[in-house]
Order: C-alpha cells, then sequence, then structure tokens
C-alpha cells in the first residue's frame, strides 16, 4: 500500500497536495475519457469487426485494413486529402502571417479590418460553403463573371475533377486565415522592441530585422499554427460535403472525397459499414498522430523559446 | 439457392413483369354503389403505445389525421407517437438508432432500401397479418409489392402507401409561343426532339429539355422505352448500361446536349430531380420529366401555363414506360407491440385510411380501389392539368431496379460524366459497368 501511496509523492504533505491535484482535475479528466478515449478504443477495437449496426459484430481480423490496401477509393481520398494539406496548410500561413504583418503597423481603421478579417473565422462552415458554392457555380456564379473577361467564364469549378479541389482550398483558406491572423497578432506584440532597436542599432534593414529578429521570435507561435492548420486540414470535411453535394458527393470520380468524407459515407452511408469507416478513422488517427510528433521533434531545429538558456 | 438469391430473383423478376402490373389502376373502373372496399380495417385486439417515423412533412400530417381516425374509430385508448424525420437524414438516423434498440415501431420504407433492411433481419414480418386479416396482397399489383417481398414464400413485409410515375411536364407557353402543337400522349421520340429543338433559345439562356437527371425521373426512363432494364437486370446478375437499348437512349439524349438543346448539370446547378424542377419553374427550360410527387408544387406555378404528358413513346417499340416507385410502411421486428403495429398498418393501407392521401393532392394512393384514385385525380381541382397522365403512365412502367444510396452516387456520376464532362456514352457506361460490377452479390 505504502509502494502505490509513493507514487503520489514521497511524504505526506506532497501527497495530500497530489491526491487535491488529482482530485480537481478529475471531472475534466473523467469527462475526457469517458467522451473521447472510450469513443476511440472503442472505434480502434472495431476496425478489426464487420458490424453494420444491424448485425452480430463479427471478428475479420485485419480484413478491413487489407481491404483499405486494396481499396481504390481509399487511395484516392488519401491522395486528395494531401493535396489539400499541401495547398492549405502555405497558403493559410502565408496569407494570416501577412494580414498580421499589415494590421500590426498603425494603420487608420485597424481594428476594424482585423474584425473583418475574424469574420469568418465565426461564420459556420456550413453556412460559408452553401454560399461559397454558389459564388464557384458554373456560368451564372460571382466567380464565372469575375473572370468572362479574361475568358474563363464557364469553368466548370464543382464538377470539373481537375478543379474541384480549388474551391475548397479557398473557402478552408477564407475561413481560417482569422484564426491564425490574431495568433500572428498576438505573438507579433509580444516581440520585445529592444531586439527591433538593437538590430536597428547594428545597422539591419527593414528585411533582415524581420527574418532575423521577428521571424525568430515569432516562430513558437509559428508552430503552434502550423500544427494545428496541418491537423484540421487532414480532418477536411464540411466544406467538401456541402459544396459538392447538389452535383455529387464527393466529386465526380471521388475526386474531391477526403478521408474524413471516405470515413463518414463508409459508416454513414447506407452500407454502414462501421469496421470499415473505423479502419479508415484508425489510419487518418496514426497519419495525424505520425506527422505531429515529426513536427515536435523537428521544432527543436527551428522554434526558438525566448525563456530558454542557452539557445 | 441461398434465401437472398431466391428473394432477389423473386424480387426482380417481379419487376419486370410490372408493366401489366397495375392495370387494375389504369383502368379504374366506374365507381360503384355500396362496392365492396379493397381492403377492410379491423379493430385492434388491446390498445398500447407505438412509435412512428416518416420522413415527408406533408406525410406526416396526412398520416397523423389518419391514424386520430384509427384511435378513434378502430382503437380507442391507442397512443401513436408520430415523428417526422426529414429524408436527409432518416436513413442514418435509423442506422443510428439500430444498435440501442431505439428504432420506432412503425416507419416508412422506400424500395430501394428495404432489401438492406430484410437482409439483416429488422423487420417484422407482416404476412400472417395481412392473412389473417384475409387482405389478397395482389391487389397492390406486382410492382407496386414485390419489391417489399421476401423469403422463400415471398411473404410482404411492407403496406404500400403510394405509387409514384414519371411524365414531361412542359411549359405550354413556350410552346404556343414557338408556334408549335402541343404533345399528346401518342408523341414519339422525335416528335420530342423536334420539339426542343424549337423550344432552345440560346439569346434567352432558355433550353429546350432537361430530361436525364436521377434514376426515378432521369435517363432510366429512356432506356426503359427501348426494352432494356435500367443500370441493372433483373436478379442483379449484370450491368445492363452498355445494352444496345442503354447505349441508344444514352445517345439519343447526348445527341440532344451536344446541339445545346438541353443544359448541363453544372448549369441548371444541381444533379437532383428537384433542381431540375426549378429550373423548369424558372422559365429556363420548356419540358423536364418529373414525378407525380411535384403535381402540388407545379400547381403553385403563376408565371406561366403548364400541363404534363406522357413520356414520348420509342419510335421502334413503341412504348414509353415511366419508372414505377411505392412508399411503404413496414414494422420492426423488435417491437413490443407486433399485433398493433400490423393494425395500424393494416388500417393505413385499408380504403378508409388511404382517403386522407387521396384527398390530400399530394401523391397517389397506392390502394387500387378505382374510388380512391378517382379521389386522388379530384383533389387537384378544376385544373386542367391532365393528372390522368400519371395514371396511364402506370400501365406500362418499369419497378426501381437500384438499391440503396450508393445507386444514387453511380447514377448521377454517368449522368454527370456524360452531360457535363463530355466523356462519351461508350466510356461513360464503361466506368459505370465496371463500378456497378464490383457492387453485385457473387
Amino acid at each position: 500500500m505504502s509502494s502505490f501511496l509513493n507514487l503520489f509523492g514521497k511524504t505526506p504533505l506532497t501527497r495530500r497536495r497530489a491526491l487535491w491535484g488529482l482530485l480537481l482535475i478529475a471531472p475534466n479528466t473523467i469527462g475526457l475519457f469517458l467522451f473521447f478515449g472510450w469513443p476511440i478504443l472503442q472505434s480502434f477495437r472495431l476496425s478489426f469487426y464487420e458490424w453494420n449496426a444491424f448485425n452480430t459484430p463479427r471478428f475479420v481480423d485485419i480484413e478491413n485494413f487489407q481491404r483499405l490496401y486494396d481499396d481504390p477509393m481509399f487511395r484516392k481520398a488519401l491522395t486528395n486529402t494531401l493535396k489539400l494539406v499541401g495547398f492549405v496548410v502555405p497558403l493559410e500561413m502565408g496569407l494570416s502571417l501577412s494580414l498580421a504583418l499589415l494590421l500590426n503597423q498603425r494603420l487608420r481603421g485597424r481594428i476594424l479590418f482585423r474584425t473583418i478579417y475574424f469574420l469568418p473565422v465565426v461564420t459556420s462552415t456550413v453556412a460559408a460553403s452553401i454560399v461559397w458554392a454558389f459564388v464557384f457555380q458554373r456560368r451564372y456564379g460571382l466567380m464565372a463573371a469575375a473572370l468572362e473577361p479574361f475568358g474563363y467564364g464557364d469553368l466548370n469549378w464543382l464538377v470539373d475533377p481537375d478543379l474541384v479541389l480549388f474551391p475548397i482550398v479557398v473557402v478552408t483558406v477564407w475561413q481560417r486565415i482569422g484564426f491564425d491572423m490574431v495568433l500572428f497578432l498576438a505573438g507579433l506584440q509580444n516581440v520585445p522592441r529592444v531586439l527591433h532597436e538593437a538590430a536597428m542599432i547594428d545597422g539591419a534593414n527593414r528585411w533582415q530585422r524581420f527574418r532575423h529578429v521577428t521571424l525568430p521570435m515569432l516562430s513558437p507561435t509559428t508552430f503552434l499554427i502550423l500544427t494545428l492548420a496541418t491537423i484540421s486540414s487532414f480532418q477536411i470535411f464540411d466544406q467538401v460535403y456541402i459544396m459538392t453535394s447538389r452535383t455529387i458527393r464527393g466529386g465526380v470520380g471521388g475526386s474531391a472525397r477526403t478521408l474524413s468524407l471516405y470515413l463518414y459515407e463508409s459508416g454513414f452511408g447506407q452500407s454502414s459499414d462501421y469496421g470499415y469507416a473505423s479502419a479508415i478513422a484508425f489510419i487518418l488517427f496514426m497519419i495525424i498522430l505520425g506527422i505531429t510528433i515529426l513536427q515536435l521533434i523537428a521544432q527543436r531545429r527551428w522554434v526558438y523559446y525566448e525563456t530558454e538558456s542557452g539557445e | 439457392m441461398s434465401k437472398s438469391k431466391t428473394l432477389v430473383v423473386l424480387l426482380l423478376g417481379a419487376l419486370v413483369i410490372s408493366g401489366v402490373s397495375l392495370s387494375s389502376i389504369s383502368t379504374p373502373a366506374k365507381a360503384q354503389d355500396g362496392g365492396e372496399a379493397v381492403i377492410t380495417p379491423v379493430a385492434c385486439a388491446e390498445p398500447g403505445e407505438l412509435t412512428m417515423w416518416v420522413w415527408d412533412d406533408n406525410w406526416g400530417k396526412i398520416i397523423g389525421d389518419s391514424i386520430s381516425a384509427w384511435e378513434d374509430t378502430y382503437c380507442p385508448g391507442a397512443e401513436v407517437d408520430l415523428q417526422v424525420v426529414p429524408w436527409g437524414e432518416y436513413w442514418d438516423v435509423l442506422t443510428a438508432n439500430a444498435p440501442t434498440g431505439e428504432l420506432p415501431d412503425v416507419f416508412n420504407m422506400a424500395q430501394d432500401r428495404f432489401y438492406f433492411y430484410a437482409k439483416n433481419d429488422v423487420l417484422l414480418n407482416l404476412q400472417p397479418y395481412w392473412d389473417a386479416a384475409g387482405v389478397d396482397t395482389t391487389v397492390w399489383g406486382t410492382g407496386l409489392v414485390d419489391p417489399y417481398r421476401w423469403g422463400d414464400n415471398g411473404d410482404l413485409y411492407a403496406g404500400p402507401v403510394n405509387w409514384d410515375t414519371v411524365a414531361v411536364f412542359y411549359n405550354k407557353d413556350m410552346f404556343e409561343a414557338a408556334g408549335l402543337e402541343l404533345p399528346t400522349a401518342d408523341w414519339t421520340w422525335d416528335d420530342f426532339a423536334e420539339a426542343a429543338r424549337a423550344l432552345t433559345n440560346p439569346d434567352e439562356d432558355v433550353y429546350g429539355a432537361a430530361v436525364y437527371m436521377e434514376y426515378q425521373a432521369g435517363y432510366p426512363n429512356w432506356i426503359a422505352a427501348t426494352g432494356t432494364t435500367p443500370d441493372v437486370e433483373a436478379g442483379q446478375t449484370r450491368c445492363t448500361l452498355q445494352d444496345e437499348g442503354s447505349v441508344e437512349a444514352l445517345n439519343f439524349l447526348k445527341g440532344l446536349y451536344d446541339e445545346g438543346v438541353m443544359p448541363s448539370v453544372s448549369i441548371v446547378g444541381g444533379s437532383s430531380a428537384d433542381d431540375v424542377f426549378n429550373y423548369w419553374a424558372s422559365g429556363r427550360v420548356a419540358m423536364i420529366t418529373g414525378g407525380s410527387w411535384k403535381l402540388p408544387d407545379a400547381l403553385k406555378i403563376e408565371d406561366f401555363g403548364w400541363d404534363v404528358v406522357q413520356l414520348p413513346k420509342h419510335p421502334e417499340t413503341g412504348r414509353s414506360r415511366s419508372i414505377l416507385h411505392a412508399v411503404g410502411y413496414v414494422a420492426n421486428r423488435q417491437t413490443a407491440n407486433p399485433d398493433l403495429a400490423a393494425n395500424l398498418i393494416l388500417y393505413l393501407v385499408s380504403d378508409e385510411g388511404q382517403k386522407f392521401f387521396a384527398e390530400a393532392g399530394g401523391v397517389a394512393p397506392a390502394n387500387p380501389s378505382p374510388e380512391l384514385q378517382q379521389m386522388w385525380i379530384d383533389s387537384f381541382g378544376d385544373t386542367d392539368v391532365n393528372v390522368q397522365t400519371f395514371v396511364d403512365a402506370t400501365v406500362d412502367s418499369q419497378g426501381v431496379t437500384v438499391f440503396g444510396e450508393i445507386w444514387d452516387a453511380i447514377n448521377t456520376e454517368i449522368v454527370l460524366n456524360i452531360f457535363d464532362l463530355g466523356l462519351s456514352v461508350e466510356e461513360a457506361t464503361q466506368l459505370a459497368c465496371e463500378f456497378i460490377d464490383t457492387q453485385l452479390p457473387e
């Protein structure tokens, strides 16, 4: 018994404190386990079963994963997801950083601009996607009108397999830059003035100050945004679901289907193949986990924490 | 032969002969005074509580009224909790509730989804109840109910609510403006194409026709007219899209599309039959194929005069064949009150229960009583619209041959590939058949 209690601390006082601490975080932890941890574990278990909600679950070993390996639709969904991540993350970060830099200056009405750029964040993705689907409608859409003078008025944005990812990238980036901008702004305001002043005295020009002072000091924020943006880009769902639903959900030949959408369709489509959907969820989880770990390892090389000594 | 195979063969075999199935409806005999009811309800043995789901708001109201009448007359003390779960989430919610055992006692079923629920043993066999009540289930005609039969004996698991057929909705004003004669039921594909060309006006962004979208109201009607079964052969044995008839029908439609007579899906803005209907209602296209269920919406149109006419006849076969679909009432096998659930369904499909549908001016009642059919036609008031067209379309009709959500996607994909992305019929049907082959049972 005493060895068990030692886990919580070496003296009665530290033990009592530790127990109090555990008690205080218990509501959250238990909730997290019940509503996230347990379902995740169940879903992992389910990925080894064949179950359609109506039959008795049947253990099928790794059959679901073998099916995934041979499934061209899964491969397509994986490729699409990677493409989206590849386009969305750099665009989102580049644009939001540029905006933050602009709005960090003494600009007339900058509060107003900050609010405007933040508005899409509080808009529901579903509503935004419906409106953007109109924007990208062939011939009658706003985009068609804008491109008409250049001879591209009849582009079939939401149907053509070569184009359909573009509107999705646009909506996603449009909706996310506001949030990233706010984070970047906070990061920028935390860069100590003295560093800029010191650099100026040393003769650094604007670009050099940005490159060697602002960017390194901003790197913790950049890292945070990079991680969040990557994770959420792997999970893109609503935009695709809504924007392609009026023509064909997931695009012709699955040209706009993401992993999350495929997961949803496998599980909640008419076949309700929950085992297969769980297998997709598991793969998606592993990809996101793997990339996040990689990012955590890589950050040691480029993220600068001011409080750390010896950097 | 396995149970499910037998069923599939039975079920689809029956669909093929659904052509003759509804002749009883198509030639409504004059209502006779004191004529016997087709189906008579019986009093329930013991009242209790039931839950029931439907997916349509209007139906919710109509069914609600008929349930009240049942509670008053045939089962005092019974209580039915009727819920409308919108179509968009209906099947998902059903699936989500299945593992928790919280399925409704009675719910609406679609012919193309029945297969899945029957296969997974979710539904109550209603055959003993039909037998006990003395209902001859063949009164409904094969196309209406055979998709709801299951098991070696072809037991009927659903009570059919309604039938839906497809016809051409056309804009009379446009016909008159173009100086064309209004179409009649004996028109052919050639007449149709000619009219469509004459009605097209690219300068005004007006198209002659849009008649290919979706399964039920779209291109499969044209394939059926050639005598080919649309999409999949009876018994789910084979993809038929590369058959001569399918290719001919699709090429006919693609020809019109290539001539600029029909808009693409992306120009209409969506691939559902509702999208086409709204496009037509906005006056952008002269002719569309639409279902009988769209009559109430069409009657609200005030901007132009319109009417309906049977699908044009294939020049060689001389046939026009509408896809026919019927919604059913099914009961949950695990209901606590199977007798009561069956009693309610019996009432809802009886002459008395179906009167509420017939009078409402919406969907056509499945109960073949000539009186009810006439009541349905009359329910649209003194309109000049030829409602009888839809009843006539049941004569030579084609039952639904596809099963479930994946088929919606297949159909949309065929349509988009041909009428949007410029694939040839041969390429598009080959792609479709390759995929369909992976979906057919072994």
